[in-house]
C-alpha cells in the first residue's frame, strides 16, 4: 500500500444557484491575459445542456479519456507512436469556434464617437483579430436553457429525449466544473514532452511552461476538456487549484468566492497502489473502485503508513477533519463526475435533489410523505444523474438520495419536536451524530468546516528557498512571442 | 567575393549563431520555446499544409544528413542507376510535397484569420523555407543526379568547412540555384535561435519509454 495526499473539491450541487460568481473569480485572477482569454479554468454549465467546450462530453467526437481494450488501459485518442505521427496536426483537438471567440465591445466609441444623429454603440469586436464580430457563442450560452431542444437536447447524457417536449417533466441543474487533478490523468500521460506533471504532495496537476512546447495533445486526451492552448504563447495552461492561495492554507479563489457555499476542500488518503485497479474496473464498478482506494485517516495502520511515505503530520491531522473524506467515503453522497473517462477524477459532486415533478398526481402524493417528497418524484431523473456521476449505476445513487431524503426527515422531526424511527436513519447508514455531521455540512458549514487546508511544506526544500527568493512566481512574464 | 559570402561568411557566421544562441535562449527564454501551432484558430488549410510540408521537409532533412554522414555508403548505393532513379523521384516528389505545404502555409498566414496573430518572423520563416522548397525543386528537375553530385561537391566542401580548411573551388562553379539554396540554408541555420525554428530540436521521443504518469515531488520519499 503506497499511502499519499491528495487536495480534494467537493461540490453540492443542491446548494449551487448558477451565479458564476466562482468563474469570475477564477477569470480575474488566472486568465484575463492575452492568449487565454476563452479560457475558463473553471466554469458553470446547465445540465441537461451542451457545456464548454460544446459537448464535450462526447468523446466519439474529441475521443478524450481512456479506454480499456483488453488487459490494457489505452489512451483513446492516441497510442504512443501514433502521438508521433499526428504532431503535425491533431484530428480531433477541439477549435476555437468549439469554445467561442472571445470578445469586447468598442467601449471607447461611447465617449469617443464625436456628434452624432444616433446613439453611439458599443460594437462587439474580436479580441484575437481586433475586427468587428457577430457574437455567436459564449462560455454559458446555454444558460438557463434546460429544456432547449438546440442544446440540451444534444446532451450526450440524456438517454430519453422525450423528456424535453413534456413540461411537467423539464429539469436543470447547474455544473461548475474545473479541472479534475486526476489520480490516472490523461493529459499527463499524453504529453510527449513530459511538461505536464502531478504534484507528489497533494495531487495538483500542473503544466511545466518551460517545458511545454505547445504539441497540444493534453488539450485531446483531457476528456473533461480543462488544457486549454494559448495562441499567444503557444503553450498549453490549465487550472492550478489556485496552488499558490492552498499552499499557504487560503482556500481556491473559486471556493472562497461561492455565493451558495457549496465547496469544500479538504485532503483524503488514497492508495496509489491502488489505481491500477480502478481504472480497469467494470462501468458499474468504477465508483465502489474509487471508493475503495480512498483510505480511513481514523485508521492507526494507514496513518502509520502515511508518515512513513513522508505525508506531513499537519497533513494527516487535516485529513481526520476533512470535508471531502466525510463526504466521499463516510457518507458516500458524493461521486465522481464521468468516473467512465477512467482518469479517476478528484473533484466529487454530491446529486442535486430537485423540485418535484410538476404532475398533479404527485401533488398530492407529496402530501402525504410530510411535504418532503420521496426520491421517485424528483424531477431530475437518477437515470441522467447516474450516467453524469457513476458510469450508469442507479443503485449508488438511489442510495445518495435516499440518505439525503431520510436526513430531511430526521431534521424535520428533530426541529417540530416529533418522534422519528431511528431505524430509519440505520437503514440508510446514519445515526444520531452521523446526521447531525452530514447536516452541518450541508447547510451550517462555516468557512472553517468546508475548507481544512493544510498550507504546504515548502521547508523540505529549503535548498531551493533561496533560489525562488524575487522569482516571479506562475505566468508568462516575458514577452510571449518569439522571434524578431 | 559572392562565393566567399555564401560558401564561408555566412556559414561560419549562421553556425556561430546557432552554437552559442540557441543554449542561451534555452537557458534564458524557454517560455518562448514552442512550435506557436495556429491549429486551434484555423485547421482546415492547416491539414494540406502543415503535414506535406512536415512529412517531406523532415525526410528529406534526413536524406541530406545520411549523405553527409556517410557519402561512400550512399555512393555505392546509388551505384544502379535503378536505385538512382528511384531514389531521386521520391525525394522529387518529397520536395513537391513541401513546395505544396510551403504554398497552403503562406496562403493561409495571409489570407485567413492566423494573419492577426502573425508576426514578422512568421513571414521570414515561411519565405525561408519556401526558397528551399523552391530551389530544391528546381534542382531537382533541371540539374539531374543532384543525389549523385551532393556527394562529390557539396558534402567536401562541408567537411572542408568543418575543418577550418574552407574549399570554395568545391562548389564555385555549380548552378545559381545550388548556391541560393545553400545560402537560404544557413540563413534558417542563423535564424534558428531567433525564431520558432527552434522547436525541432526538441522533437520528443524520450516519453515512449516512460511510464505514463509523471510525478514530481517537492522531496521525494523513498525510492
Amino acid at each position: 500500500m503506497d499511502v499519499r495526499a491528495q487536495l480534494v473539491m467537493v461540490f453540492n450541487l443542491d446548494k449551487c444557484l448558477g451565479c458564476h460568481t466562482c468563474s469570475i473569480s477564477c477569470k480575474n485572477i488566472w486568465t484575463d491575459r492575452k492568449g487565454a482569454e476563452y479560457m475558463w479554468w473553471n466554469n458553470v454549465e446547465t445540465k441537461p445542456g451542451a457545456g464548454y467546450p460544446r459537448f464535450w462530453e462526447d468523446q466519439e467526437k474529441y475521443r478524450g479519456g481512456w479506454v480499456v481494450k483488453g488487459n490494457n488501459v489505452k489512451l483513446k485518442a492516441f497510442g504512443k507512436l501514433s502521438i508521433l505521427l499526428n504532431i503535425f496536426y491533431q484530428p480531433h483537438m477541439p477549435k476555437l469556434e468549439d469554445y467561442y471567440h472571445p470578445w469586447t465591445y468598442e467601449y471607447s466609441k461611447l465617449y469617443e464617437g464625436g456628434e452624432e444623429d444616433d446613439q453611439p454603440v458599443a460594437e462587439p469586436v474580436s479580441l484575437i483579430t481586433g475586427e468587428k464580430i457577430e457574437i455567436e457563442s459564449g462560455p454559458n450560452w446555454d444558460d438557463d436553457l434546460g429544456g432547449s431542444p438546440l442544446y440540451a437536447e444534444n446532451d450526450v447524457n440524456l438517454e430519453e429525449r422525450r423528456i424535453l417536449n413534456t413540461f411537467s417533466r423539464l429539469f436543470m441543474f447547474y455544473l461548475p466544473r474545473i479541472c479534475n487533478h486526476c489520480l490516472n490523468p490523461a493529459c499527463v500521460a499524453a504529453c510527449p514532452q513530459r511538461a505536464i506533471y502531478k504534484r507528489g504532495e497533494d495531487g495538483v496537476v500542473l503544466v511545466d511552461q518551460n517545458t511545454c512546447r505547445g504539441w497540444r495533445f493534453c488539450v485531446t486526451a483531457c476528456p473533461y476538456k480543462k488544457v486549454y492552448y494559448n495562441w499567444n504563447t503557444g503553450k498549453s495552461e490549465k487550472c492550478i487549484f489556485c496552488y499558490p492561495r492552498t499552499e499557504t492554507g487560503q482556500a481556491n479563489a473559486c471556493a472562497h468566492s461561492c455565493v451558495g457555499k457549496i465547496r469544500h476542500v479538504g485532503v483524503v488518503l488514497y492508495d496509489a497502489d491502488g489505481i491500477d485497479d480502478v481504472i480497469r474496473a467494470r462501468e458499474k464498478d468504477l465508483v465502489d473502485a474509487q471508493r475503495r482506494i480512498i483510505l480511513d485517516p481514523n485508521n492507526e495502520n494507514i496513518v502509520r503508513l502515511a508518515r512513513e511515505n513522508g505525508v506531513p503530520e499537519s497533513w494527516i491531522q487535516a485529513a481526520k477533519t476533512s470535508p471531502a473524506y466525510d463526504l466521499i467515503k463516510r457518507f458516500e453522497v458524493a461521486f465522481p463526475l464521468h468516473p467512465e473517462f477512467r482518469t479517476v477524477p478528484m473533484t466529487f459532486y454530491i446529486p442535486p435533489l430537485s423540485p418535484i415533478l410538476a404532475t398533479q398526481k404527485i401533488a398530492y402524493e407529496v402530501e402525504d410523505c410530510q411535504e418532503i417528497p420521496t426520491k421517485d418524484m424528483l424531477r431530475v431523473p437518477a437515470k441522467y444523474l447516474s450516467r453524469l456521476f457513476s458510469a450508469g449505476n442507479e443503485e449508488v445513487i438511489h442510495e445518495a438520495l435516499d440518505r439525503m431524503i431520510v436526513l430531511r426527515h430526521y431534521m424535520r422531526a428533530k426541529n417540530l419536536g416529533e418522534s422519528f424511527d431511528e431505524s430509519l436513519l440505520r437503514k440508510s447508514g446514519l445515526t444520531e451524530d452521523r446526521a447531525e455531521r452530514l447536516y452541518r455540512l450541508f447547510t451550517l458549514a462555516s468557512y472553517d468546516d468546508r475548507f481544512a487546508i493544510p498550507p504546504a511544506h515548502r521547508e523540505y526544500d529549503a535548498k531551493d528557498v533561496e533560489q525562488r527568493k524575487g522569482a516571479k512566481g506562475f505566468g508568462v512574464l516575458t514577452g510571449p512571442r518569439g522571434g524578431l | 567575393m559572392f562565393d566567399l559570402l555564401i560558401f564561408v561568411a555566412i556559414p561560419y557566421i549562421s553556425i556561430a549563431l546557432a552554437l552559442f544562441v540557441t543554449p542561451y535562449r534555452y537557458l534564458s527564454g524557454r517560455l518562448t520555446w514552442s512550435a506557436y501551432s495556429t491549429q486551434f484558430l484555423e485547421r482546415k488549410s492547416l491539414f494540406w499544409g502543415s503535414v506535406p510540408w512536415h512529412y517531406g521537409v523532415v525526410i528529406l532533412l534526413i536524406g541530406h544528413a545520411i549523405g553527409f554522414l556517410f557519402p561512400s555508403a550512399v555512393q555505392s548505393l546509388l551505384s544502379s542507376m535503378t536505385r538512382l532513379f528511384v531514389m531521386e523521384s521520391i525525394a522529387l516528389g518529397l520536395g513537391l510535397l513541401t513546395l505544396l505545404g510551403t504554398f497552403v502555409l503562406l496562403f493561409r498566414r495571409v489570407f485567413t484569420g492566423v494573419r492577426a496573430v502573425s508576426n514578422i518572423a512568421d513571414y521570414i520563416v515561411l519565405l525561408l523555407v519556401l526558397n528551399q522548397a523552391i530551389t530544391g525543386v528546381y534542382m531537382g528537375i533541371f540539374a539531374r543526379w543532384g543525389m549523385e553530385w551532393y556527394l562529390h561537391t557539396a558534402v567536401p566542401w562541408l567537411y572542408s568547412l568543418l575543418t577550418f580548411q574552407p574549399n570554395v573551388a568545391l562548389v564555385s562553379g555549380l548552378p545559381l540555384a545550388f548556391k541560393i539554396h545553400v545560402l537560404g540554408a544557413f540563413l534558417i541555420l542563423a535564424f534558428l535561435p531567433f525564431t520558432k525554428f527552434v522547436h525541432f530540436l526538441f522533437f520528443p521521443v524520450g516519453y515512449l519509454t516512460e511510464p505514463p504518469i509523471l510525478y514530481r515531488w517537492v522531496k521525494r520519499r523513498k525510492a
